[in-house]
C-alpha cells in the first residue's frame, strides 16, 4: 500500500476532492489563491487633490464636494468646519485658489468650489445649533488678539481643542477685516454676525474696545494667560507720499471701508472719485464709491495694464461692468486744491522691478496730467501698528518675527495672519489668514503639551496630472454659473451682487468634481475586478479591500480607477499579506483547513436561508 | 424514480443488452449517449426502456463523446447516478474527462464494449481503447460473458459509490465476443438489487440550496494532497471491492473472486494470463490440452484497476511459465507487444520464485483467438518450460511457425 503511512499536514488539508465553499461576494473564490501570480499589487492610496492643496487652510474640498454629490449636506458642512470656521464668509469673499488649481480647469472649466462652499455655509447658518462642539476643557486660558480671519480661526480651533479662549478686539464690533475690509454687498453683516455668534456659542469670550498697548500690556497677556495668539492684522493705511495728502476729501481705502462696515462712516462723496491703487481693496473702494453716491469713479494704477493688477480677475471684471474707468501707468504725485481736493497731479510711473514688490520709478520729466476729482481714495496697502511689541519680535518689514511654527521665540506667544505673512510673498487673503490661524492654534496646543509642532498642516503627493486619472469616465460638462444682479441695478445698492446656488445647482456642480486622486467610493474597481477579489462592506463608505490571496495583479482596477487613487505597487515592495514571488509555492497557512471547516457548515448555513 | 418491480428470471440476451439491463436494475438517474459500434446496442436498449416507461431516467444524447462524458460529469456532480459508455475511438475522444471525473471523485459508470482503435476503421475487439486510460483513476475490469457483465455493473456501482471510494468505473467487455454473443443471463429480483445497491448520495453535490464550488483552480502545492487522496481512494477501494463481491455472493448467490479467476491451475506448470472474453475459448482449449496431458491452466485478471499486485504475484509464482495473452497494443513497450506483460512482470519482480513470462499478441484487430492458436501458444509455453528460458518476450500469433 503506497499510501500507507502518508500524512497530509493540517494546513494543506483539502476539502473533499477540491470541493470548496461557493465563491461569495465577500470572500472571493477561496480555493483559487492566485495571489502569487501577482507582480503588481493594487493599493488604494489617496493623494492630495490640487484644490485641497491650494486652499489656504487645506479644506477637504474633494471630500465635501463628494458628500454634496450624495446629498449629505450636513456631513459636508461638518467636514468643511474642520478647517474653516466660517464657510459662509469664505464662500462669498474667498479668492478661491482652489479653483485656479482645479484639474477640471485643464479639461473644461474649474469647479465652482466657492459657490458650493457658500451653499454649505448658508446651510450651516440656518441650523438652529451648530454641528461643532467645544473640546473637553483642559483648564488652559488663551488670549487671541484680533477677531479678524486669523484670530477668529485660531480662537475657533483652540476652543475645539478645549481651551478657554478670550478674544481681545480693538474695535467696537468683532470681525476685523471681515467686517472692516469687506463691503456689505459682498458679505452681508448678518452673515458675519451669525458666524461670530457661532464662535461665541463655542464658549469663546469676545472683549471689544480692548486695544493692546493701551488697554492691556504685553505683560498682562503674558501673565494672565497660558498662551496668546497675536492676530492683529495690518490696520494702518499706506501713504503714497504725495504732496497734499492731508487735504479734505482725501481718504484711505481701509479706513473708508472699515467705517462703512462698522456703521460709523460719515463720509459724503462728491460726484467724481479717483481711487489710487490696483489691488483688491482698491477695487472694493471703487465699487463702494459708486454705492456711496459717486457718479464717475476712476481707478489710477501704476500697473501698466489690467494684466498686472494684483486683483481677483472676476472682481475686476464686475467692477468694470459697473462703469469704473481705469487709468494705467500713473502715479499720484500731488493732491491739488485749496484745502480741499479738486484735482490730482499724475506722472507716468512704473515698477522698477517685480510688479507690486519693488520701488516705483516716477517719470517727473514728463509734464504731469491733471485730473479733476471731488474725492480721492488711496488704497495702496496697509501696515501694522505694533509699537507695544517688544523690539526683539519685530522684523525689519514692520511685522512680527516668528519661528517656522508661528511662535515668538520661546515664549508662549504665537502670531498668525497678515501680521506675519505680509512681505513673505504669501497673498494677504482671508483664507490664508484662516489657515495660518489654524496652524498656529494646533502648534500652540502642541507647545502646551510639549509635543513636536508642524511647519505645515498638510502635505503629500498632489495629483495635478490628468494622465494619472481615467478621463474616459468624465464627460465634458460646463460649469454652473452663479447668478448675479445686473450692474445697473446693483451699483447703487448694498444688495449682494452674487447670488447663492440652489440645492440643484450645488449638486450639479459637485457632480462635476473628478475627485482627483482620492477614492470616492464609485465602486468601479469593485465592478471591474474579473475575480471577485475586491470586497466592501457596503457601498459609499469607500472602504474597499483587496483580497491579496486572490488578486493576480491584472491591473484592470488600476487602469479603470477614474480618480487615480488606485496605484500599482511592485509586489516585491511588500513583505506582508502576500504570497511572495520568491516563495511562489508557499501559501497562506490555514487556508485549506479553514475551507474544510467552512464546508462542513454549508448545510447548517443553508437552513438559515 | 420508481422502476417497475422485476421478478427473477433468466433471459437470453447479449452483453450489450445485459449492460442495459444492469443500468435499469441499478435505477440510474441520467444516461448520456453517443453512438458508436459496438456499444451502441446498449444505448438502443436503454432508449427503449426509457421510452417504454420501464426506466425513469434522463436520457441525453450528446453531440460527441467529449460532451457525453462532460454531461455525465455534470450530472454526477449534481448527485445523480450516471450511466454512460463508449467503444474504440469514442472512448478516446472523451479522454480529457477521465482524470477530472475521477479527480472530482464522481462515481460515473461507463460501459465499454471494446473496439480496435483506428486506423483503419475496424469493428473488432481490442482492449487498447479502455486499457489506455487505465491510470486515470477509474476502477476497471473486464467481464468475459454477458452474465458477468451484468453482475459487474451492479458490483461496480456499489464499489464506486461507496463513500470510502467515490471513484468512476469502467466496466469493460469485449466487443462482439461478449457484446454481441447471446447467452442466458439470470436477471435478479429488483428487491435483491435494492438490498445490494443502496441509493447513491454524494456528500457535496451541486445544489443551489447548498452552494459549493467543484473543481476550482488550485495552487501547485495543493495538487499533491489531492493526488494523494485519489491514490488513497484507489487503494482503499481494495477492501471495499472484496466486501462488495462477498455481499454480492450473499445476495445473488453468484460468487466471483474479485481479482482473478483461476481455471484448472491445480498442478499446472504453465498458465495463460489474460482478461476478457477470450478466456471462454481458453477454457475449452485448456480442457482439451489437459486431456492430452499438458499441465496448462488459466489465470484471468478480473480487475486491473486497482491492480491486485500481491494476488497476481502469489498466483503466478506457483507456475513455471506464464503466457500473457495481450489483446491490446503496447507499441514499443517493455515486451514490444502489449501492455499486460509489464503488469504481470512487475507484480512478479519481488517474488522468490519467478516464472518465465512471455507474451502473445493474439486476438488483435478483433480476430477470434481460435482453439488451434491456444494449442500453438501452449506449445510455446511448454517449450520454454523445457528449455528453462524464453525464446523471445513477444510472439505474434498467426505470424510465426
Amino acid at each position: 500500500m503506497s499510501t500507507k503511512g502518508t500524512h497530509i499536514p493540517d494546513w494543506l488539508q483539502v476539502p473533499f476532492a477540491g470541493i470548496t465553499p461557493a465563491p461569495s461576494q465577500t470572500k472571493g473564490q477561496d480555493l483559487f489563491p492566485t495571489g502569487n501570480w501577482r507582480a503588481i499589487r493594487p493599493v488604494y492610496r489617496d493623494k492630495m487633490p490640487p484644490c485641497n492643496n491650494a486652499c489656504g487652510t487645506n479644506e477637504k474640498i474633494q471630500g465635501y464636494l463628494d458628500l454634496v454629490k450624495r446629498g449629505k449636506y450636513l456631513d459636508a458642512y461638518a467636514l468643511i468646519k474642520e478647517d474653516m470656521p466660517f464657510p459662509s464668509v469664505t464662500g462669498r469673499v474667498c479668492y478661491h485658489p482652489c479653483e485656479q488649481a482645479c484639474n477640471r480647469g485643464q479639461y473644461d472649466e474649474a469647479i465652482s468650489i466657492r459657490a458650493v462652499e457658500r451653499f454649505l455655509g448658508d446651510l450651516g447658518q440656518a441650523l438652529p445649533k451648530d454641528v461643532v462642539q467645544p473640546g473637553p476643557p483642559n483648564g488652559k486660558k488663551v488670549a487671541v488678539v484680533g477677531s479678524g480671519p486669523a484670530g477668529h480661526s485660531a480662537a475657533y480651533q483652540l476652543a475645539r481643542l478645549g481651551y478657554e479662549v478670550t478674544i481681545l478686539e480693538k474695535s467696537a464690533k468683532a470681525g476685523g477685516l471681515n467686517r472692516g475690509g469687506i463691503p456689505d454687498w459682498v458679505l452681508p453683516k448678518e452673515v458675519l454676525d451669525r458666524e461670530i455668534e457661532r464662535l461665541q456659542e463655542l464658549g469663546v469670550t469676545i472683549k471689544t474696545n480692548v486695544e493692546v498697548g493701551k488697554d492691556v500690556t504685553w505683560d498682562d497677556l503674558r501673565t494672565k494667560y497660558d498662551a496668546c495668539v497675536l492676530a492683529v492684522g495690518l490696520t494702518e493705511p499706506n501713504s503714497v507720499r504725495a504732496e497734499g495728502e492731508d487735504k479734505d476729501g482725501v481718504l484711505y481705502g481701509l479706513p473708508f471701508l472699515r467705517e462703512i462696515g462698522m456703521g460709523t462712516s460719515t463720509v459724503k462723496l462728491g460726484p467724481r472719485v479717483a481711487v489710487i491703487g490696483g489691488g483688491n481693496t482698491a477695487i472694493d473702494c471703487a465699487r463702494e464709491a459708486l454705492r456711496q453716491g459717486a457718479e464717475e469713479v476712476t481707478m489710477i494704477t501704476v500697473e501698466s495694464g489690467k494684466h498686472e493688477m494684483p486683483a481677483v480677475p472676476e472682481d475686476l471684471h464686475d467692477m468694470l461692468e459697473e462703469g469704473v474707468e481705469l487709468m494705467h501707468g500713473l502715479a499720484m504725485t500731488a493732491v491739488l486744491g485749496n484745502g480741499k481736493v479738486d484735482a490730482l497731479q499724475l506722472h507716468p510711473a512704473r515698477f522698477t522691478g517685480a510688479i507690486n514688490a519693488s520701488p516705483i520709478d516716477v517719470d517727473r520729466e514728463t509734464a504731469p496730467a491733471k485730473v479733476a476729482v471731488d474725492n480721492v481714495i488711496i488704497a495702496v496697502g496697509q501696515h501694522a501698528a505694533i509699537k507695544w511689541l517688544p523690539d526683539e519680535f519685530k522684523t525689519e518689514r514692520g511685522t512680527i518675527k516668528i519661528d517656522r511654527f508661528g511662535r515668538l521665540g520661546d515664549t508662549m506667544f504665537f502670531a498668525a495672519g497678515d501680521i506675519v505673512q505680509a512681505g513673505t510673498g504669501r497673498q494677504l487673503m482671508v483664507v490664508n489668514a484662516v489657515g495660518d490661524g489654524k496652524r498656529v492654534a494646533f502648534n500652540l496646543d502642541k507647545a502646551v503639551r510639549g509635543e513636536p509642532q508642524y511647519e505645515r498642516m498638510a502635505g503629500g503627493d498632489v495629483i495635478t496630472d490628468l494622465n494619472r486619472m481615467n478621463m474616459t469616465y468624465f464627460p465634458h460638462f460646463p460649469r454652473v454659473q452663479q447668478a448675479m444682479l445686473e450692474p445697473s441695478s446693483r451699483k447703487r445698492t448694498q444688495d449682494e451682487v452674487i447670488l447663492s446656488f440652489s440645492e440643484e445647482q450645488a449638486q450639479e456642480e459637485a457632480n462635476r468634481c473628478f475627485s482627483c486622486g482620492t477614492c470616492n467610493a464609485c465602486d468601479n474597481c469593485y465592478l471591474v475586478c474579473p475575480e471577485p477579489c475586491i470586497v466592501r462592506l457596503d457601498r459609499s463608505n469607500g472602504l474597499y479591500k483587496i483580497l491579496v490571496d486572490y488578486c493576480k495583479g491584472c491591473r484592470v482596477c488600476i487602469e479603470e480607477c477614474p480618480t487615480g487613487c488606485l496605484e500599482g505597487v511592485p509586489e516585491l515592495d511588500f513583505d506582508t499579506g502576500v504570497v511572495r514571488m520568491d516563495t511562489a509555492f508557499a501559501i497562506t497557512p490555514g487556508l485549506h483547513g479553514r475551507q474544510a471547516a467552512e464546508l462542513k457548515t454549508v448545510a447548517d448555513r443553508t437552513k438559515e436561508i | 424514480m420508481a422502476t417497475a418491480s422485476m421478478a427473477k428470471k433468466t433471459v437470453r440476451i447479449n452483453g450489450c443488452v445485459a449492460s442495459a439491463q444492469a443500468a435499469k436494475y441499478s435505477d440510474v438517474d441520467v444516461i448520456t449517449a453517443y453512438p458508436i459500434r459496438p456499444y451502441t446496442a446498449t444505448m438502443m436498449a436503454l432508449a427503449q426502456m426509457v421510452a417504454n416507461g420501464e426506466l425513469d431516467a434522463e436520457y441525453i444524447v450528446a453531440d460527441s463523446e467529449h460532451s457525453q462524458l462532460s454531461i455525465a460529469h455534470g450530472a454526477a456532480s449534481s448527485g445523480a447516478r450516471v450511466f454512460t459508455g463508449s467503444s474504440g475511438v469514442g472512448v478516446h475522444y472523451a479522454y480529457e474527462l477521465y482524470s477530472p471525473i475521477s479527480g472530482s471523485r464522481m462515481p460515473v459508470q461507463m460501459m465499454i464494449a471494446d473496439r480496435t482503435l483506428d486506423p483503419p476503421g475496424d469493428f473488432g475487439s481490442e482492449h487498447t481503447d479502455a486499457l489506455a486510460t487505465r491510470d486515470m483513476g477509474w476502477l476497471m475490469g473486464w467481464s468475459c460473458d454477458a452474465q458477468e457483465a451484468f453482475d459487474n455493473h451492479l458490483i461496480a456501482y456499489r464499489i464506486g459509490e461507496d463513500p470510502r471510494v467515490l471513484l468512476p468505473q469502467m466496466v469493460c467487455q469485449d466487443g462482439f465476443f461478449v457484446s454481441h454473443i447471446t447467452t442466458d443471463v439470470a436477471l435478479p429480483d429488483s428487491g435483491q438489487v435494492k438490498e445490494f445497491l443502496p441509493p447513491y448520495k454524494h456528500p457535496y453535490p451541486l445544489d443551489p440550496r447548498h452552494p459549493v464550488s467543484h473543481g476550482p483552480q488550485i495552487m501547485p502545492e495543493q495538487g499533491p494532497p489531492l493526488q494523494l487522496e485519489r491514490a488513497r481512494a484507489m487503494e482503499g477501494a481494495m477492501t471495499v471491492i472484496e466486501e462488495a463481491h462477498e455481499e454480492f455472493a450473499r445476495v445473488f448467490g453468484r460468487r466471483y473472486d474479485p481479482w482473478i479467476e483461476e481455471f484448472m491451475t491445480d498442478g499446472a506448470d504453465v498458465v495463460f494470463f489474460m482478461q476478457g472474453g477470450h478466456a471462454v475459448t481458453a477454457r475449452h482449449a485448456i480442457r482439451h490440452m489437459r486431456e492430452r496431458g499438458a499441465k496448462v491452466g488459466l489465470v484471468r485478471l478480473r480487475t486491473i484497476r486497482p491492480y491486485p499486485t500481491d494476488r497476481v504475484m502469489a498466483s503466478l509464482s506457483r507456475f513455471k511459465v506464464v503466457g500473457v495473452v495481450e489483446t491490446n497494443m503496447g507499441l514499443g513497450s517493455v515486451s514490444s507487444g502489449g501492455s499486460l506483460y509489464a503488469e504481470a512482470c512487475a507484480a512478479l519482480y519481488e517474488s522468490d520464485k519467478r516464472p518465465l513470462v512471455l507474451s502473445f499478441m493474439a486476438g488483435m484487430g478483433g480476430e477470434a483467438i481460435v482453439l488451434k492458436e491456444f494449442y500453438w501458444m501452449t506449445n510455446k509455453l511448454l517449450e520454454a518450460q523445457k528449455r528453462g528460458k524464453i525464446e523471445k518476450r513477444t510472439h505474434w500469433v498467426g505470424f510465426e511457425e
